[in-house]
This record gives C-alpha cells, structure tokens and sequence, in this order.
C-alpha cells in the first residue's frame, strides 16, 4: 500500500485481499524454503548480518532478548526419550513472512510500515517512530527494536569496522523498528536495470542474502507472478495458493501428502514464505 | 512531468495571499463584532482570517528580500548569503543555513570548491559564451548508475590540453597543478541526499532523456536548476521529500501512442489502477511507494 491510498480506502482495503483486487504485478515476490534440506547451520542468519548492517548485539542484550537477528533457526527437540547429545532437532529459519494481509501494517501509527505492490511488507526506518506496536501485533514475532544506538554504543561497531556496512542499507539509530526485507536493495536494483533494459526482472536474477549463502539450497527467491519461475513452481507444485487461509489441498479427506504448508495460514495474514516439511529423520 | 517551476509558483501565490488577507479580516471582525446574532460560521471564519492576517503579517516580516535569480550575475546572492551566515553566530545557525536557511528561491549555501568550476562557460548557450556541452559529457556516470560522478582530471585535461588559449589563466593552472602531481581534486559536494535515501539518476536520466527524447539541460535542470549559467554549482531546488513528490504525484501519461506501454515496461509503478482520461490517455503515479526511495 502507497502512501496515497492510506487515507482513501484504507478500512475497506484491508478486508479484501489485495490479490483479488489489484493484481501483484508484474511482481510478487515470495520464497520457499525446503526443511527436508536445512542442517541449521545458521549460514543464511549470518548472511543477513553482513548484508543488512545488523548489530551483533552480544550475550548480556542476547539473554534480555535484544537480538536483532532478522533471520533466526528455531530450533525443536524432539520428545523420543533422548537425551540431549542423542536427541535430535528440527530447524525453521525464521524471518518475516512479508504478509499480503500484514497485521502490523494496520496498527503502525505513522504508515512507517506499509505493502509495496510486488508484495513486500516494507519498513521506512526513518519514518518509524518507535511504537513497537508492530511488532506486538506481529504473530511471528519477526521484528526487532533498536534499544540502543548500536554504531555508538561501546564493542558493537569498532571504528575500523564501519568499513563493512552496507552503502544500501541504512544503519539504524536508537528507537527503531526493523525486519527482514527480503533484501529491497538488491530486488531493487535489479528492478532498476530490468526497466533500463526494458524487461522484466529474470528468475534467479535477484538472490536474497540467506539464498545466496545456504549451502544446501534450501532457500528459493523469486517472483511469485512468473509462471517459469522457480519458486512458482514450487507453490504450485505443493497446491500452496498465496490468497487462501486453508488450502485446497488440506480440506481433502484424510489431508494431503505434499509438504507444503505456510506458518499460521489460518490467523489470515497470507504469509509469502512457504515451507516444505521435513520428511527425514531428525539430525542427532 | 511536472512543471519544475512548481515550488516558485507556490510561494509566490502565498505572497498573494498574504498581501490581502489582512483587509479581508478586517471586514470579517467588522462583521462579527456589529450584529450579535450573526451565524456562529462567520465568527469562526472572522476568527480563521485574523489567525491567516496575524500569521501573513509574521511570514512578511520573515521574508526579507526579494527572489534573484542566481545565474552569472549571481554573486550578489552569494554574498548575501555569505554575510547571513556569518552574522548567525551560533552552532544552531550554521546548521540552520547548512541546511535550511536559503534565499527566498531556496538556493543552497555557496560552496568553496578547490577550483571555482565554470559551469557557464563549459555549458552556457553559445550566445552567452558557452560551449553547449552535454552534461553527460562530463557527468558521464549519470546515465548508467545512482550517482553522476564527478569526471576524473583525465577529462579536464583531455580537452585542456590542447587549448593553448586559456592555458594561462589561474584556474587552469591549478588544474594542471593538481595533473602533474597526479592528485585528484577534491571536489565537494553540492546536491548531498540524506543517507537513508536511494536516488538513482540513471533511472531519470533513462526515461526522460533516452525515452522521452526531452533535451539533456532541460531533464538534468529539474533537480540541479540552471546550471549552465552558475559558475560553481549551486543547489537551487529544495530537494526535500516535498520536492520529489511534486513530480511523483502526478499522473503521467505513461503509454506511447498505440497504447503500449513505453519501452515495454509495466506501467503499474503503485497501487493505484492506471486511470484512463477522456481523450483515452492511460495514465498513471509515478513510483510513489516508500520503499523505491527510502532505504
């Protein structure tokens, strides 16, 4: 959603999908993430830190819960009775599912997190005036808030080490709200030299961060609008339909057994990532 | 696009406004003072032209001088500028007109560069002394990345060096100066963007000069003002947000005749539909979404 049409039809537009009434095009940016590939190795969280200027907050903010890992592992144990060294684990990367239906757009006070028309939940740093509603709003608990002024605040940016930021992304101060992005800065100059070149963005032309640095691939990117894409073949593939809060598929007797399946479809923010189940036996 | 005299025309119509408000509420306090039963509007809009008055009175007294146009002659405003600047005094002043503080036409503050670059003699119209040199001549990377870039030395001495005529002058002493020490100059810059904003210049350039066919000074001169009559740039627009969307809000015919979408790109930039006009124009916002700017 623009700005311009946040005053005009705002209440009427959150209750229908925006699908049905303004096609994403010629983009809808979306992932798939396969489970069954994951090894938790947590390469795409570390991606994200360089290429998103995010602070590394340390073990004292880590333990209050002031991480500002836009992409986290979750990690579950398995109950069969193993004790830890045997026990096996299931990994999730976490990161914002950038909702159609976003719950914490509806709530943000000043409009500093709103929909882009090729689907991405976006967030204007500079606009956010630290509510943190968003994020109380939000039911994947994916947005981060800067507690601290993190480049001024003592072992977290050592001089030398601004060298490292990303000229892209804005280093956020103190009082912020944040999240992944999927990467707007490389969608966005892709974008740019699609339309320079009078085309449209090919498939596999924009990489996310975490895409690019997962070692089993588990990650696809990619504009979910192209039908030869890889990652609308993998939606449709699994019968995952991004406009629906129950798919198809699950309402059949006895459920289905394709892997695919989004993360609180039925809370109906129509989440862009879609999940593959893992189907091997847990890692010990 | 827009007119790019868009923020002239504004102020200048406020002045007119400013100019006759005081009469007007003149005749509403008469009004509103005379007859006890009169209709409780009028106090409020007798009531509203006293604040508009009060408030015309207090932007008068603000507003010192009148608009110049900066051009060759321009060295009147910088100085101006120079002495407001000096008389400020105060941290909080020098910030202000850093950043704020500029004549009525919102030019910038005059910048000290290493060598006071001609822009009126590389590309001022030839009547006038000029070359007539494209911009993108020099500002080669404009066309093809986010910024403009500033040309290496190489290219001043490309030309310079065998223009024997000007070969004496102090400025292109310096320039060779800093040539034979293999130094680059340390230009400073003058159209600074706020770190959170992503302005691309190559996407402007590409649609209003390469698709548009619009001429170069004129696409270049809606955000840099007339520089070709400057000697050293000088940032004349406000380049604010306001500033930007001035053109991003208006709707542009956005398909070539025949109905095609120029240069085969999607014409859908928000999430506004394109709206079709009655001579059958489909036209649309330019990119108004936050995220294509603000990064």
């Amino acid at each position: 959603m623009s700005i311009s049409t946040l005053f005009e039809n705002y209440s009427e537009y959150r209750h229908i999908h925006p699908v049905d009434d303004v096609p994403h095009n010629p983009y809808k940016w979306a992932m798939a993430i396969d489970l069954d590939a994951c090894s938790g190795c947590n390469a795409c969280s570390v991606a994200c830190y360089a290429e998103n200027n995010l602070p590394v907050v340390g073990r004292e903010k880590f333990a209050h819960g002031q991480a500002m890992h836009w992409m986290r592992i979750e990690r579950y144990w398995d109950e069969d009775g193993r004790e830890f060294p045997d026990q096996g684990a299931r990994f999730l990367p976490m990161m914002c599912q950038q909702c159609e239906a976003a719950p914490c757009e509806t709530v943000c006070p000043v409009g500093a997190t709103n929909h882009t028309p090729d689907g991405i939940n976006s967030q204007i740093y500079n606009r956010c005036i630290g509510s943190r509603y968003c994020s109380a709003n939000c039911p994947y608990k994916v947005r981060y808030f800067n507690w601290w002024d993190y480049p001024t605040t003592d072992n977290v940016w050592p001089a030398e080490m601004n060298q490292q930021l990303n000229p892209d992304v804005t280093v956020r101060g103190k009082g912020v709200m944040e999240k992944c992005t999927f990467c707007i800065q490389r969608v966005t100059v892709a974008k740019n030299d699609a339309k320079t070149q009078g085309r449209l963005v090919r498939d596999g032309e924009v990489q996310t961060a975490c895409q690019q640095a997962c070692p089993t691939s588990a990650i696809t990117f990619g504009n979910l609008v192209d039908p030869n894409s890889t990652v609308h073949r993998k939606w449709q593939a699994q019968q995952v339909e991004l406009d629906k809060d129950e798919q198809t598929k699950d309402m059949a007797e006895g459920g289905s057994e394709l892997r695919g399946y989004r993360i609180y479809e039925q809370l109906r923010p129509f989440p862009s990532v879609m999940y593959m189940e893992r189907v091997r036996e847990s890692a010990i | 696009m827009a007119d790019n005299n868009n923020y002239r025309d504004t102020t200048h119509q406020s002045d007119l406004s400013i100019s006759i408000t005081p009469a007007k509420a003149g005749v509403g306090l008469l009004f509103a003072g005379g007859a006890l039963t009169m209709h409780r509007i009028l106090c409020l809009s007798a009531l509203l032209m006293g604040l508009f008055s009060a408030v015309g009175v207090y932007a008068a007294d603000a507003q010192q001088s009148e608009p110049v146009d900066p051009g060759i002659e321009g060295s009147a405003i910088d100085k101006s500028a120079k002495e407001k600047s000096d008389s400020g005094g105060s941290a909080f002043a020098e910030w202000e007109s850093k950043y704020f503080a500029s004549s009525p036409d919102n030019t910038g503050p005059a910048i000290e560069q290493p060598i006071e670059f001609p822009h009126f003699r590389h590309a001022g119209d030839h009547d006038k002394g000029g070359m007539e040199i494209n911009c993108m001549y020099c500002h080669t990377y404009a066309r093809r990345s986010l910024v403009a870039g500033i040309p290496p030395v190489q290219k001043c001495i490309g030309c310079h060096q065998s223009i024997e005529s000007v070969r004496d002058k102090p400025r292109i002493k310096k320039l060779f100066e800093y040539w034979d020490a293999k130094k680059a100059i340390p230009w400073k810059k003058v159209h600074d963007l706020p770190d959170f904003v992503r302005f691309s210049h190559e996407r402007h350039i590409q649609r209003f000069i390469f698709q548009l066919n619009r001429p170069v000074q004129e696409v270049c001169g809606y955000c840099h003002g007339d520089v070709k009559t400057m000697t050293v740039a000088r940032r004349q627009k406000l380049l604010s947000m306001g500033f930007c969307v001035t053109c991003h809000e208006v709707k542009h015919p956005v398909t070539a005749e025949g109905g095609t979408p120029i240069g085969d790109q999607a014409y859908w930039y928000s999430m506004r539909k394109p709206i079709i006009d009655a001579s059958g124009i489909i036209k649309a916002q330019g990119p108004n979404d936050c995220s294509v700017c603000h990064k």
